[in-house]
Parts: C-alpha cells; sequence; structure tokens
C-alpha cells in the first residue's frame, strides 16, 4: 500500500475535523485495508473511527425504534436481544455475514459504506470497467456475479451491502454528520448509481461521515433469506428482505427488497404489490418471487440470478409465517 | 543384512501414532521456511505482468533503483521480451523491507505493446483466435484407437453422448512459493526453501551459482504444502541466491505473494471432454469415443489418463493440448487423474442411468478380469457402500421430487504410489543412547519424520520421541522428493535396514564384554531394555555406553519386499441439493482406501482427509476465473476463488482397506490416490440427486441452475 497519514478519532467531531480533501474513514477495517493493500484505494489520509466512543452502540426498543450507531460491531448487532426479537430480518442477514473474525471487527456503517466486490473494480479497473477499445468489461467479460437489473446502464456490479437490504426494507433512516452539521435520509437515498469511475456510489457530500442507522418501530412481520454458495465465509448471490404490515393473516404493505441484482439494494415492487392483500402461502409468496422477476435484463453469464431472485423473495416471505417449506 | 519383509508382529508400525512436530505445527512454535528471517535479511518482490500477453517494449529501473532501501534490481524480461501471461515475471527488486520493494516494483517504469491474446480455453479453440504460439493453440495428439470403437456404438443397447469440463484450478499452498538463501562466505550456500525436493533445491541454486552442490545447504524442517507444484528454486529462489552474493551474503529472502502464487506458482489443467459411451443391457461398456481438450497454460501438459480403470474392448480417443495466454501447470496431487476420473465416472453413471443398471453393478461389470486391482476394488465397493448407506438410500436418477432432493454417487480410482530404490537413511547409535536418523527427504505433510521415527522404534524397542529424526537437509544421505505419493515407500526401507544393521552391529560389539559372554544373536531389544536369552540385563541406555567412544553408524539401503507399487481407491459421497437454490449441501463421504502396509495409522488418515478435503474443493468450489476482455485471473485470492470452509465440511469416513495380504505387499504411498475420486463422486451424486447431469464443474449454484434450466426443470 502507499504511505499515508493516520488520524485516530475519538468522536465523531473529531473524526469530522480530521477530514481533509484525500481523506477516507476506517471503521472495522475490513475492506478499506485490503482495498489499500491491493492499490485499488490510496488514501492521503486515514481516519480511524474504531475508538469513538459515541459511534458505537444500539439504544431504544421494538416498540419505538431502535438506533444503531454506525461504528457498532456486526457482533454487537447479533448480541441484541431487540434486534433478534423485533427485527429477524436484519439479525438473520448480520448473521450470514463473513466469518466470526470479520463480525468481531466489522462494523454496521462499515457494512453499508463498503465497496463493491466486483472482480473488476478489484482489479483496479474501477466501478465502469472499460477496455483500452471501449468495451464495457463487465458486460463483455465474466459477469457471473453482477447486476441483472438496471443493465442498459454503465454500473453493473451487484451492490455489495447485505445489512442494507433488510435495513431499507425495515424503513430505516441513516444520519450523516458533516461540518455543517447533521441531516438525515432515508437509508436508501444513501446510495446511488455511479456513470463514470471518478463517480461515488454513494450519496454522501465530501466530508460527511455515517453517524448512525434508526429503525422506526417494529409493526408486522419481517424476515430474509439468502441464496449462497459456500456455507461458510461467502457473500450472498442473492439475498432478499420482507416487510410486512399485516392485516390479521393479510398483508396490508410489503416492502420488498433484494441484494445481487443491481448496483444498489433493489426495491422489488412489483413483489410487493404481487403479495399485497394476500395471505403468504406458498402459492402467493411464488407468485410475488415471479412478480419480482418483471423486468430482469440479466447479462451473457447471469441468468441464474433470475431463478435465485424468485426463489429468495418466496423464501423470505415465507420466513414470515414461519414457513420453511424447502426443509420439508 | 537387507531384511525382505516387515515383521509380522509390531508394537509401534500399524499403530495411530500423533506426528512428532504436530504440537509444534499447531502451536504456532513450528519455523516454516517463510518465517525464518536470518540476521540481515533482505526483502525481495517479484513485479510480474499485469498483462496477458504483450511485449515489452521499454524498463526504466532508474527511479526505483533511487528509492529508499532499494538495494538491488535484477530484471527478467527486459526491452523486446513477450510476457506470455498475467503473472509472467519481469522483474525482482530487493530491498531492506518488504514495504520499500513493493514501492520499489511499482516505480519500474514500462511501456507495452500490447499484443492479441487468447486467454480462455474458448478463445484459443475459436476460429481466427490470435496464435499465441508458433504451432498454433491447438496441439492435437495421435488418435488413439482399440478395437471398433464406431461399429460398436452401432450395435449397442444404448449410446449416451455428454460433454464434461472442469475448469482449471490451482493449487493455493497455504505457505507461498519461496526461499531465503545467504552466502555464508565466498563459497558456500545457505537456503530456507519451501519445497517438496530439498536435493533439486539445492542441485539448481549450486549450477545457477555456479557451485559445486556439495557447498550448498537447502534446509526444508517443515513446509506449508507443495502439492507438486515446489520441486525446485524456481527463478524467485535463484535470482534470491544471485542477489545476495551480489550485496555481500545478506540472506535474500523471496516469498510469493497470493495472487502470484495463483497466477504463476502452477496449476492443474482444465478438462473437456465431448464423449459418447455406449453398452448393453446387462451393463458392460462396449464403446467409449472421447475428443478431449485440456489447457496447462502456454505450454503442454494438459494429458490425462481415459479410459480410466475400467476395461473397454472398443475405444477411440484423440487428446488435444490448447495453448492459452495462462500461467503453466505444475504437478497437481494425482496429475491427470482426477480429470479422467471425472470424465470417465459421468461418463459411465449417465450411460448406466440411460441403461437402468444400478451404478455399482455397473461398476463390477467393467472392471479388467485380470486385473490385481479389481478384487480390491470389489471388496472396497462392498465396504464403502455398507458405510455409506447406500442399500438404504440410495435412489435411481431423477426419481426424486421434492424442491430438496438427497443424491448419492460413486468413483473408482486408481494410483501407483510405488518407491524408489536408490535412496538411504543414515542411522547412528550415540554412547550416550540417543539414536539418529538422517536423509535429505521432507515432510510435505505426510509425516515421514515420524514415520522414521516409528521405524526406529520397532526396532529399538524404544518410543517414537526417543528418535532424533532428522530430515529437511540436503547434505544429508540422498532421500527421495516428495511426489507422486513416493516418499513413504522410498524412505521406510532403507530406514528399516539402517535401523537393523545399527542395532545388529551394537550387539556384536557388545556382547562380548557382557556377563556369561552372550552370543551377539542372544541378544534383542525392548521396552527401553536389553534383552539376554529374553530376559532384562540392562537399560538401553547402560548398553550403549558400553560401545566406548565411536558411535555405531550406518547408512542403509532398500531392499526387494518391503514396498509395493499401485493401488485402487473408492469413494461414496451422500448430498443433497436445494433445486430451487442450486445449492449443494454434503452429508458425508466415504474413503475406502488400500496401500499397502500402513506404517502411522493416523498420520495415514491425515492425508485421506486432506484428499478428500481437497477433491471436494475440486468438485464444488475452485476456478481459475479468468477474464476473457483483458486476459487477466479474476480472483487470485482466497475470496472469490473459492474453498471449502469448515461448515461446508461433511463427516469423512476413512477406512483402510488393509486385510493381512494387502500389509504383505509392504508400504505404498497415500497422498494422491484420496483426491482423485471425490470430485467425480460429487458430480455423479448430483446428477442422482436432480436426475440431470451438471455437465459443467464445479458444482455451483450456477453451474446446477443453468443445467436444470436446459433440460427444463428450473
Amino acid at each position: 500500500m502507499k504511505a499515508f497519514e493516520y488520524v485516530g478519532a475519538s468522536s465523531a467531531d473529531q473524526a469530522v475535523k480530521a477530514l481533509s480533501s484525500g481523506a477516507v474513514v476506517m471503521s472495522g477495517g475490513t475492506d478499506l485495508i485490503n482495498r489499500m493493500k491491493d492499490y485499488v484505494t490510496s488514501p492521503a489520509r486515514v481516519v480511524n473511527l474504531s475508538d469513538a466512543k459515541d459511534l458505537a452502540g444500539i439504544s431504544g426498543d421494538a416498540a419505538s425504534g431502535v438506533t444503531i450507531l454506525a461504528g457498532t460491531r456486526l457482533a454487537d448487532v447479533l448480541a441484541s436481544d431487540i434486534i433478534k426479537k423485533a427485527f429477524p430480518a436484519l439479525w438473520q442477514t448480520t448473521s450470514e455475514v463473513g466469518t466470526p473474525q470479520i463480525r468481531n471487527m466489522a462494523s454496521v456503517g462499515g457494512n453499508l459504506m463498503q465497496h463493491p466486490r466486483c472482480w473488476y473494480y478489484r482489479s483496479g479497473f474501477g466501478l465502469v470497467p472499460k477496455s483500452a477499445d471501449g468495451k464495457h468489461m463487465l458486460r463483455e467479460g465474466d459477469n457471473r456475479y453482477a447486476a441483472i437489473f438496471m443493465t442498459d446502464g454503465d454500473a453493473l456490479y451487484a451492490h455489495p451491502s447485505s445489512l442494507a437490504i433488510p435495513l431499507i426494507a425495515l424503513g430505516a433512516r441513516a444520519t450523516l454528520v458533516g461540518p455543517d452539521g447533521e441531516r438525515t435520509i432515508a437509508l436508501a437515498d444513501l446510495y446511488k448509481v455511479p456513470t463514470s469511475n471518478e463517480d461515488s456510489p454513494f450519496a454522501a457530500k465530501a466530508g460527511e461521515i455515517l453517524k448512525s442507522i434508526s429503525i422506526p418501530a417494529a409493526a408486522g412481520k419481517n424476515g430474509s433469506y439468502e441464496a449462497r454458495h459456500k456455507q461458510a465465509h461467502d457473500w450472498p448471490l442473492v439475498l432478499a428482505s420482507v416487510n410486512l404490515t399485516m392485516s390479521g393473516d393479510t398483508v396490508s404493505d410489503a416492502t420488498v427488497v433484494v441484494y445481487g441484482v443491481a448496483p444498489v439494494p433493489w426495491r422489488s415492487k412489483a413483489a410487493e404489490e404481487a403479495i399485497k392483500g394476500k395471505a403468504v402461502t406458498i402459492e402467493s409468496a411464488k407468485a410475488a418471487g415471479a412478480a419480482a422477476a418483471q423486468g430482469a435484463k440479466p447479462l451473457s453469464m447471469n441468468g441464474y440470478k433470475v431463478a435465485l431472485l424468485k426463489t429468495v423473495v418466496a423464501r423470505a416471505l415465507c420466513v414470515t409465517v414461519g414457513n420453511r417449506y424447502w426443509e420439508a | 543384512m537387507a531384511a525382505n519383509s516387515w515383521p509380522e508382529k509390531t508394537r509401534i508400525i500399524n499403530t495411530r501414532y500423533p506426528r512428532l512436530d504436530g504440537l509444534a505445527k499447531a502451536s504456532g512454535r513450528a519455523k516454516y521456511p517463510s518465517d525464518e528471517k536470518p540476521e540481515g535479511t533482505l526483502f525481495g518482490v517479484v513485479l510480474y505482468s499485469p498483462h496477458a500477453h504483450v511485449k515489452i517494449k521499454s524498463l526504466d529501473s532508474s527511479a526505483a533503483e533511487k528509492l529508499p532501501g532499494v538495494k538491488a534490481i535484477e530484471v527478467i524480461a527486459g526491452p523486446g521480451k513477450t510476457l506470455r501471461y498475467h503473472g509472467d515475471d519481469i522483474a525482482i527488486v530487493v530491498a531492506e523491507t518488504e514495504e520499500q520493494a513493493r514501492d520499489g516494483a511499482r516505480a519500474i517504469k514500462i511501456d507495452y505493446e500490447f499484443l492479441p491474446h487468447a486467454a480462455t480455453e474458448s478463445q484459443a479453440m475459436a476460429e481466427n483466435a490470435p496464435q499465441i504460439v508458433n504451432g498454433g493453440n491447438v496441439r492435437k495428439g495421435r488418435a488413439q484407437t482399440t478395437g471398433k470403437p464406431d461399429d460398436a456404438l452401432k450395435a449397442a443397447d444404448a449410446v449416451v453422448e455428454g460433454t464434461y469440463f472442469a475448469p482449471v484450478i490451482t493449487h493455493v499452498c497455504l505457505e507461498p512459493h519461496g526461499l531465503t538463501a545467504r552466502w555464508d562466505d565466498k563459497n558456500h550456500i545457505t537456503a530456507w526453501a519451501s519445497t517438496q525436493s530439498v536435493m533439486a533445491t539445492a542441485n539448481e541454486l549450486a549450477e545457477s551459482n555456479e557451485l559445486p552442490v556439495s557447498n550448498v545447504t537447502v534446509l526444508t524442517e517443515v513446509m506449508g504444502g507443495g502439492f507438486g507444484s515446489k520441486f525446485g528454486a524456481d527463478i524467485w529462489g535463484t535470482t534470491a541466491a544471485r542477489i545476495s552474493k551480489k550485496v555481500g551474503g545478506r540472506p535474500v529472502k523471496i516469498f510469493l505473494d497470493r495472487a502470484q502464487e495463483h497466477l504463476a506458482g502452477g496449476n492443474r489443467p482444465s478438462v473437456l471432454a465431448k464423449v459418447k459411451i455406449a453398452g448393453t443391457k446387462d451393463g458392460k461398456i462396449t464403446s467409449l469415443v472421447a475428443e478431449t481438450f485440456g489447457t496447462g497454460g502456454v505450454a503442454r501438459g494438459a494429458q490425462f489418463p481415459l479410459p480410466y480403470v475400467y476395461s473397454i474392448a472398443n475405444f477411440k480417443r484423440e487428446h488435444s493440448d490448447v495453448f492459452v495466454n495462462g500461467g503453466n501447470a505444475r504437478a497437481m496431487r494425482a496429475p491427470g487423474h482426477p480429470q479422467g476420473c471425472l470424465v470417465m465416472e459421468s461418463a459411465l453413471d449417465d450411460l448406466a442411468a440411460k441403461l437402468g443398471v444400478d451404478p455399482l453393478a455397473m461398476r463390477r461389470a467393467n472392471l479388467a478380469p485380470n486385473d490385481f486391482r479389481t478384487p480390491i476394488y470389489l471388496n472396497e465397493m462392498e465396504i464403502g457402500a455398507e458405510l455409506i448407506g447406500w442399500k438404504a438410500n440410495y435412489k435411481p436418477r431423477g426419481s426424486q421430487t421434492g424442491v430438496v432432493r438427497r443424491g448419492m454417487g460413486v468413483a473408482l480410482h486408481q494410483w501407483g504410489g510405488g518407491g524408489a530404490n536408490d535412496k538411504q537413511v543414515s542411522c547412528t547409535i550415540f554412547p550416550d543412547g540417543t539414536i539418529e536418523l538422517k536423509s535429505a527427504t521432507q515432510d510435505i505433510g505426510t509425516a515421514i519424520r515420524t514415520v522414521l521415527a516409528m521405524i526406529a522404534a520397532e526396532v529399538f524397542g524404544l518410543k517414537p520421541t526417543d528418535i532424533k529424526s532428522n530430515i529437511g537437509n540436503s547434505t544429508f544421505p540422498p532421500g527421495q522428493s516428495s511426489g507422486g505419493s513416493t516418499t513413504t515407500p522410498s524412505m521406510s526401507p532403507p530406514c528399516y535396514n539402517a535401523c537393523l544393521d545399527a542395532r545388529d552391529e551394537l550387539f556384536k560389539k557388545i556382547a562380548p564384554g557382557l556377563p556369561g559372554n552372550p552370543a551377539a544373536s542372544d541378544l534383542s531389544l525392548a521396552d527401553g531394555q536389553l534383552l539376554v536369552k529374553g530376559q532384562p540385563a540392562m537399560s538401553f541406555k547402560e548398553a550403549c555406553r558400553k560401545i566406548g567412544m565411536n558411535p555405531i553408524s550406518v547408512i542403509g539401503k532398500s531392499s526387494q519386499g518391503l514396498a509395493s507399487n499401485g493401488v485402487a481407491g473408492v469413494q461414496f459421497v451422500d448430498l443433497s441439493v436445494d433445486t430451487e437454490t442450486g445449492a449443494v449441501k454434503l452429508h458425508k463421504i466415504v474413503a475406502v482406501q488400500d496401500s499397502g502396509l500402513i506404517i502411522d495409522k493416523l498420520t495415514w488418515e491425515s492425508q485421506v482427509f486432506g484428499g478428500v478435503i481437497g477433491g471436494l474443493n475440486y468438485g464444488l468450489f475452485e476456478e481459475r476465473v479468468v477474464d476473457p476482455v483483458s486476459g487477466r485471473m479474476l480472483n487470485p485470492d482466497m475470496e472469490l476463488y473459492q474453498l471449502a470452509g469448515a461448515s461446508d465440511i461433511p463427516e469423512i469416513i476413512c477406512h483402510a482397506y488393509e486385510p493381512d495380504d494387502q500389509k504383505k505387499r509392504g508400504v505404498i504411498g497415500i497422498g494422491e490416490p484420496p483426491t482423485i475420486g471425490t470430485a467425480a463422486a460429487i458430480g455423479n451424486a448430483v446428477a442422482n440427486a436432480i436426475g440431470v447431469r451438471v455437465p459443467h464443474f464445479p458444482m455451483t449454484p450456477m453451474n446446477i441452475l443453468n443445467a436444470l434450466a436446459k433440460e427444463g426443470k428450473a
């Protein structure tokens, strides 16, 4: 890695003050350090947030909502009974991230702000990788892990944060702090689609850091289902989280968010519409899964993700009513 | 006198004994060659090609030379040279620290002329493909034909046409390739190398540095895996030694990083087989016609055995090596056999399914009638079927309808595993009772150090921990390179003979001085005691004191009857496939394996575990993914290059097939055979579960869902 200046921040304020042009923040470091070693990211200054006491912790409860400070370790999310009981979609997804070692280091904010795993990006070709003769490398090359939605655009990678999926489904909001103070936005709005290699995949302004995530009061049912290759340490291939408002046994409102299918966390309105007004059964869940696949335009190698998308949406819905039909 | 058989009854040999350096390895105290950092060590980094196929127009290292800490730069490929794969060597930079060396390597300025690349098999085989080597990318071998395969195809009850593919995989040695070399004075080199052959590495260092080989000492106390890829010093090692001389003898340490380990440290060639297989209702294979391909990089080396294991009267086979812009193949645990096994066993299974013949019956029907392995296979299949629960759980292919379907698969394999007969072990008995063994072999992981100590302990009536078992030094008596499962069968016979001769010399020397003037033949050793006519007379240590000042030292050589060659082996797999996610869950793997007389049953089992785990990685996870656009490897890491973690590994039953007639064959190597059949058995179990052949290894969700979709079953 290239030499860099190091600042250890003991508070969010200190961190914001230490941020200058060319600086990046580091929380658990499980993504940033690898990018630095591979010369994918070569910051002039690294501001370490891991000792900032005001950036770690979980507060609130199921009835009033929960705030998770950005520096909270994934292991601490898993240790929270409130999250386990009220937000199983988040708890389950968190439990499937990385390894115990990674979950002990990695933070919620770091997971949400990690950079894409796209192997062209990690090889140094950027988020919109183009060859010297102008070919889009991900479109023409090995795109087995890439997006199947928004593929008419130039950003074809799959968004990397699995925690963003249940959090967006649960209606989470993100609070950012910067030189001009704090602002709170929908977590979904933290992400954008870059159009060039110079562009950022985040909507955070220069000098802003992610401070906290707030999840509104739990209402109804939520759940997640992840399809992956390995049982041990692996990334999801496709993952769905759902949050349902119930009226008796009938779904009156639904949010369905999917990982692995677009360069941003993918909200499937079609799946939401399909399940609304219905009880969650294997049949209605599969119909919602099929609806989720409407409009998918896979690339040359990732058509299999359409099948996975249908399955994970159906299974995430079934999970909310305790129907694990695939384990029968 | 050299022995021609192992003792009938043994106390230590053929028991489970923990490896002598096990605690040191498990606790981190063992010093691997890459841990060695002799005083004054400089660090070397290899600058390698970021491109698949380029010519170097110019190379300027002047800025790099001026960087702090940089001590030397050796250019391997200068202007005018062509680099033929991502990872091809360009230069080596040596500096005071590893970081400075990396900065130095990045500061070398190179102008490239881009040449068209053919980095994947399909690119290289395409019409109008750029010819990346003189003579063409596709080198067709001579067709082999036996019998009348085409006529037999026509006459058969069923014919299956199949295409089977498995990608290039890499060795992923946990300890990368490399060594630290030091010029001790102007005539001597010492090197700490991670190698499968201390002797070959010493020879290479001596030759490249123009020294007599007796002036070079290569040390490999322990090592972190080679799997066939670490037989020499490599250009990195010879350059490290040359630079050490240039900088006044300071040690120079060069070990590859993980990416380069994948790119340039060797790999197992891919296999693509287009097969027609035919048979009759009684389960007999009557014809096999195969066109096969594989790539070993910018070189040959992708050949593999086919037909495999089974006796087929009519066959025709044409094999082509495909040259691609990729790192070159090196021997990898049972070179060629896993590929041959998965093609043969997949095709056989597909034919059995089409004929409606039970897969076990099909295999029994096609074993060679007069082969010594046939009765072994038959017995091993019976044992394995019992252990996996075949009768209770096997269902014919395609008979299940659930979302998650259980599948069982089987595969047979074979290997040689015989030893060399020209290796030596020295055995020295010191007057203080110390027994030291020495040989210039090394422990690639099979526990040869422990095996030799167990043999000595057997002969001297001691415990293996009482023996100083010294290996991993090229100046010791000539020992075996660790490849082809040959180390234990090569080294056990000379060790046994050395110990017997040393013991007999001890008896001869001390008998005359003992009370009652016993004959040497009246003496024996047991439980740390010297026995005279069967009665304990004194401790072994006291007995050794009587030899006087000079130790007894003998060199043992090999002799007939102590080792043999040729093993069979059968593996069974029980798994489930989720047909909606393509996820495979392994439940159990059974490996039934013969290997003659097993010296250490515990470390034998460890080899079988390791072989099976390597095999399940081949079956489920591993793939060198190469980008057709840039020609670069896209996953040179241990994240997207997938390998099993603990929760991916099922219960594994290692069953040693060792009836008395096997033990009488003597020692046979075990490293290779247990890794051969696993992937094939996994592929067959997946096909059994889902009713569809997944033609493309590894068995990933992508490949499984694609196969289901193709058959309209997804």
